[in-house]
């Protein structure tokens, strides 16, 4: 079980992670999640351009016997998505915090971010 | 209150994760699903699948009882040999498919999880309203059940026993000594790999052979399977799951398992039957592979040209092929081989080909 979490990162209950670049944020799933969830085997994407709110469903992430909504951590528009995980899905299970990201979001509001979990409180969750 | 099968405490030190079916709380995956089922189909594994019953058949008319409430006419089943078939209500709908063993005077019958009593019930109500001089009995919890399956099955297994297990031909059964255990071994499985099932009692005597087979295996690089894999490995060879392709009711001519049906004798269930296929416009159980990406769940619709002609049943991602597969129920005037349909799947119309059971071919290790 690797249980892998970075402190540079904010997340959320849901196991979803967000890393603030300027005025866009990048998300993910957990290391935790990806290993809970096993052999991703399809991520499906927003189309860039969708706006979201916070808490609302962002993506679909499927493992060969599951299928796990990804909640959006914070509102705003989809700016980019990571289409090379459409052929190759295995990607999130091989680096949720890196090439693994998900989607980016043009951020709206930005205390958004600051109720999100920091490192040690989401270590806390998953134990 | 949720059962646990007796190796419950063996299957959480190997890494197992549990999940509840059918009210047993069983492994669905110790490493992960696709490496589980890769190992199945090119050596070896090792299922616990002790959430299936067992039931013994016994008297002096026990054929009789078998051939009144199952498709099949258990008189021209041969001692040693097992069949699979399914019980039927009156009006022609599945209470369950499963596999009985002709043991010598006796018979074993293996009802999916959690049918124990429903099936055993049955059939002691119908051996009553007919006179038949024979009974059921529901033993299910003295029984641990094991299936070996995969390419290198016999192999391990035959490291264990002296019996020469060449000899148990495909759906023979027969009391064996395997591993110091005194069980019943039969050549079946739901993997469509060679295989073999083991049904040990007392249960308490199954953790040893458990171990056994996983050491007789290790150099074949066995590994214990999760029902995660047990259901990607079935879904591939199209065998059906009750739960799935028997939900809402639906008969045996439906689920495309007529070949089962031995029409020369009686059956509860049979007059049905033979109206269903008189009138022959029923949906038949169908088999989808997906031409564009996306993964067929149960539930999912089934749709031509924007119109809905069916549901999915099941459907997963193959593993072998790596595209999404699926079963589900259309009407004949769609299922043509090679047709092209749309499974809806959260909202969006996925592309997916008609083809004839199975997905994976017999020989796919071989050739991969």
């Amino acid at each position: 079980m690797s249980n892998e979490v970075r402190n540079d990162l904010k997340y959320t209950e849901s196991h979803e992670w967000l890393k603030l670049k300027g005025d866009l944020a990048q998300i993910g799933i957990t290391d935790h999640a990806q290993s809970e969830l096993t052999d991703i085997v399809f991520v499906e994407l927003p189309s860039v351009g969708k706006e979201v709110k916070k808490g609302e469903e962002l993506c679909v992430v499927e493992s060969v016997k599951s299928v796990s909504e990804i909640f959006s951590p914070i509102s705003g528009k989809v700016s980019k998505v990571n289409d090379k995980l459409e052929d190759t899905p295995e990607t999130v299970n091989e680096s949720p915090y890196n090439e693994g990201w998900l989607v980016e979001l043009e951020v709206q509001d930005k205390s958004e971010i600051d109720s999100l979990l920091d490192a040690d409180s989401y270590k806390k969750t998953i134990g | 209150m949720v059962k646990r099968s007796p190796l419950y405490e063996l299957q959480k030190k190997l890494g197992a994760r549990f999940i509840e079916f059918a009210g047993f709380e069983m492994p669905i995956q110790y490493s992960s699903i696709k490496d589980e089922h890769l190992t199945v189909r090119k050596s070896v594994g090792l299922f616990d699948v002790s959430h299936m019953s067992n039931v013994w058949i016994t008297g002096e008319e026990a054929e009789e009882l078998i051939s009144l409430t199952t498709v099949e006419d258990a008189f021209g089943v041969d001692d040693k040999k097992s069949q699979y078939t399914a019980i039927l209500r009156k009006d022609g709908t599945v209470i369950d498919d499963t596999i009985f063993m002709h043991l010598g005077d006796k018979y074993m019958m293996i009802p999916n999880a959690g049918m124990d009593e429903i099936v055993t019930d049955w059939l002691n109500k119908k051996a009553e309203e007919h006179k038949v001089c024979a009974k059921a009995e529901n033993v299910s919890k003295d029984y641990v059940i094991l299936a070996v399956q995969g390419p290198k099955s016999r192999e391990t297994l035959q490291k264990l026993t002296d019996v020469d297990l060449k000899n148990v031909g495909f759906f023979g059964c027969q009391y064996i000594n395997l591993g110091d255990v005194d069980c019943i071994i039969s050549h079946t499985g739901y993997t469509g790999e060679l295989g073999f099932e083991l049904q040990i009692a007392p249960s308490k005597k199954a953790e040893d052979v458990f171990n056994k087979i996983l050491e007789a295996g290790n150099e074949l690089g066995i590994k214990p399977i999760g029902l995660g894999a047990r259901d990607t490995l079935r879904l591939e060879k199209c065998f059906i799951l009750a739960g799935n392709e028997f939900e809402g009711g639906r008969t045996p001519l439906e689920a495309t398992m007529s070949w089962t049906i031995n029409w020369d004798h009686d059956f509860v269930g049979k007059e049905a039957l033979l109206k269903q296929k008189e009138k022959g416009d029923y949906e038949r159980l169908t088999c989808l592979e997906c031409t564009s990406k996306g993964i067929p769940r149960h539930g999912c619709e089934i749709q031509k040209n924007g119109k809905k002609i069916g549901v999915v049943t099941s459907g997963t991602l193959s593993p072998c092929l790596n595209t999404g597969i699926a079963m589900g129920y259309c009407h004949p005037d769609y299922r043509e081989k090679d047709s092209i349909l749309e499974i809806i799947i959260r909202g969006k119309p996925v592309e997916a080909k008609v083809v004839k059971p199975p997905f994976v071919p017999k020989d796919w290790a071989q050739q991969n």
